[in-house]
């Protein structure tokens, strides 16, 4: 497959892996690279030290092209994003924030920034600063999509926008790509297809629960970390999103993230603070559903864990390698891509 | 060239079929999508006595000699009762009109099975607009010749299972037999061509055709579906169990109000009422009802005829795929 992302990068499918917090590590990063996909790593659980050396355990398992995100929403985030600089990180993928900054510094090693966007305007503006190419979420996907579904937000971004479109929600197998590349789309992100995979370290307990949900078990809502977020539909989540925010628990929870970044708890407490009320608040949220996702990847625990996931887990049927999952969606697009070249003979 | 289940069955040029809009389906409209290749729709609510149904039926037929769809929503209302249903169904058998988009309740259990035989033995085709797997599945087991499968960016009323056309499609289309036809976010050749892809043989529009010559809609409807995006609309009518999706709009805003402090169905009944739908489509004032249209409406530019927007969007389908092919080196 050839598209303006697979030749921008390097790689062989225009497949990419989202920097998905505790799954996006470096083995699953390497398994996507290795298999002729990107990986993003995700930085968020990690403090700059950390992501220094999970870059360099990338690079001694594959030679290929990998990405890291930055969520500039997070504290730490833009530590994070220098250390990716630092290490030339071919791929850098910001979102929640203004990354004009990182664009200028990586595009001075040759280094390609990714925007992920939720609307035109986001996406407008990163192209202006010069960013090289979005992933735009649909409201299908897992953790923070918005109300525009894929079906209208690829087609709109991609007759608004000179840079290529990435597609994220919605999509875990040939069909979708087809879908996605018919829409204009030139490279697809998938979370929750590839969390279900052998090399994913996502626990075996929702690898196995993915393949018994449908599509249409998933929640959508505020309640969970501040923002529209997609959680799979348990009752763990369910009492999560009832309750709302607990702020004693976040207290509590954000001493844990300060220990596991490294920071200082004054230092991350009055910095929280000083970010005002709103957004304390939203750091409070986020600080809560940081533990309850950790406890459902690593531990796989049904009664306090939450799994960000997409719709998309009712089309997952399996739980292959990536290599294999890759080849086979290569095959399946190329298969639903004939069919329709059939009918529109 | 199209050649999809949809074509076959009906013997239509696009697999492009108009979806049910009360007020705005009427024979004209109807006439004009199928005389452009493409499926009309004649939506059987905007006639309450027999007289008036068939009369309609009769008109469209005098504008065209090609198939059409009459869609029937089964869902009690104030104005429309069961037995207006079962008087569809008797007409649209006798008639036999091509084909029936059914919404709401199953056939079935709405009208009976005698009502699916009766159609059966009519020769005309029955198709159920679902939401969900598990509706598809019923409608496939008691005999329906087709699944319109409706994503939650469908303007009207999405089902609250809230499943997007891009993962419905596929998971209806891999688990049934009978031909999927996507609906919800579609208003061009690369929605078609996208729906095609993910397993349908057609897509069912309704938003994207009132913004043609032919739709006897107050022009300012028209330009305003232009003027706004994909993130204008909002779904709403949760806490009354019938979730819709409208453009967003003055009144909207004052029904999502009434909602978020409890307001119940008395209090929402005056804001929803069919008749100031009505009235908003002749009058053009957007801010008056709610106007049902979906996600799609941010894909809307112009206001080409009937003709003229499906033989773009078929051109554009071609073209995409042409594109997609080369892409995946097909």
């Amino acid at each position: 497959m050839k598209t303006r992302i697979t030749e921008m990068v390097g790689i062989k499918y225009p497949f990419i892996l989202s920097g998905m917090s505790w799954i996006s590590v470096p083995k699953m990063v390497a398994a996507v690279a290795n298999a002729g996909g990107l990986g993003i790593l995700a930085t968020g659980p990690m403090n700059a030290a950390q992501t220094r050396e999970a870059i360099r355990e990338i690079r001694s398992m594959t030679d290929k092209p990998f990405g890291a995100n930055a969520s500039l929403m997070f504290p730490g985030a833009a530590e994070n994003a220098k250390v990716l600089l630092e290490e030339k990180v071919p791929v850098i993928n910001f979102a929640l924030g203004k990354g004009d900054w990182i664009v200028k510094e990586a595009h001075k090693y040759g280094g390609k920034v990714f925007a992920t966007v939720v609307n035109v305007k986001h996406a407008k503006r990163a192209q202006d600063f010069g960013t090289d190419a979005v992933i735009a979420t649909g409201q299908e996907a897992a953790a923070h999509g918005e109300e525009v579904t894929s079906l209208v937000l690829i087609p709109h971004l991609a007759e608004n926008l000179k840079i290529p479109v990435i597609a994220a929600g919605g999509f875990a197998d040939g069909r979708g790509i087809a879908a996605a590349l018919a829409l204009g789309a030139e490279g697809i992100a998938m979370g929750t297809r590839l969390m279900t995979t052998k090399e994913s370290p996502l626990h075996d307990n929702f690898k196995k629960l993915t393949l018994e949900k449908d599509v249409y078990d998933t929640l959508f809502s505020k309640r969970f970390d501040g923002i529209l977020c997609r959680v799979m539909k348990t009752d763990a989540a369910q009492k999560a999103i009832k309750k709302g925010l607990n702020w004693p628990a976040a207290f509590f929870n954000s001493q844990d993230i300060a220990k596991q970044l490294n920071l200082p708890y004054i230092k991350l407490f009055l910095g929280v603070l000083a970010s005002g009320y709103s957004n304390s608040k939203q750091l409070a949220y986020l600080a809560n559903a940081f533990k309850a996702i950790r406890v459902a990847t690593e531990n796989g625990d049904f009664k306090e864990g939450v799994l960000p996931v997409g719709q998309v887990q009712g089309l997952i049927h399996d739980i292959p390698t990536v290599a294999e999952l890759f080849e086979r969606i290569a095959k399946e697009t190329k298969a639903a891509q004939a069919k329709v070249n059939a009918a529109l003979d | 060239m199209f050649k999809t289940a949809i074509t076959e069955m009906f013997g239509v040029k696009y697999p492009v079929i108009c979806g049910a809009m009360m007020w705005l389906c009427k024979p004209a409209m109807c006439a004009a999508v199928s005389n452009a290749g493409g499926i009309g729709n004649l939506t059987a609510a905007n006639y309450e006595t027999e007289d008036d149904f068939r009369a309609a039926i009769q008109e469209t037929r005098r504008l065209t000699d090609k198939p059409f769809f009459v869609a029937i929503t089964l869902l009690p209302s104030v104005r429309i009762t069961s037995e207006h249903h079962k008087m569809y169904v008797k007409v649209c058998a006798e008639e036999r009109v091509a084909g029936i988009e059914f919404s709401g309740t199953p056939l079935d259990k709405a009208a009976g099975m005698e009502a699916v035989e009766l159609l059966k033995k009519a020769g005309v085709k029955m198709f159920h607009k679902v939401g969900a797997l598990r509706h598809a599945q019923h409608a496939e087991k008691i005999g329906f010749d087709g699944i319109y499968a409706a994503g939650i960016e469908e303007g009207g009323h999405p089902l609250s299972d809230d499943v997007t056309t891009m993962v419905l499609t596929p998971r209806i289309a891999e688990s049934v037999k009978i031909p999927v036809v996507s609906v919800g976010g579609i208003a061009d050749g690369r929605g078609l061509a996208a729906a095609l892809s993910l397993g349908a043989e057609g897509v069912m529009m309704a938003s994207r055709f009132i913004a043609t010559k032919e739709c006897e809609v107050h022009d300012n409807i028209k330009q305003e579906l232009i003027r706004r995006q994909e993130f204008d609309t909002v779904i709403y009518g949760k806490s009354i169990g019938l979730q819709g999706r409208g453009l967003k709009s003055k009144v909207l805003e004052e029904v999502l109000a009434i909602e978020a402090r409890n307001g119940g169905f008395e209090e929402l009944i005056p804001l929803l009422s069919g008749q100031k739908v009505k009235q908003a489509w002749e009058t053009g004032d957007v801010h008056y009802a709610p106007l049902m249209v979906g996600q799609s409406i941010g894909l809307i530019r112009d206001i080409p005829t009937c003709q003229e927007l499906l033989d773009r969007m078929a051109k554009e389908a071609i073209e995409q795929t042409q594109r997609t092919a080369k892409l995946c080196g097909v």
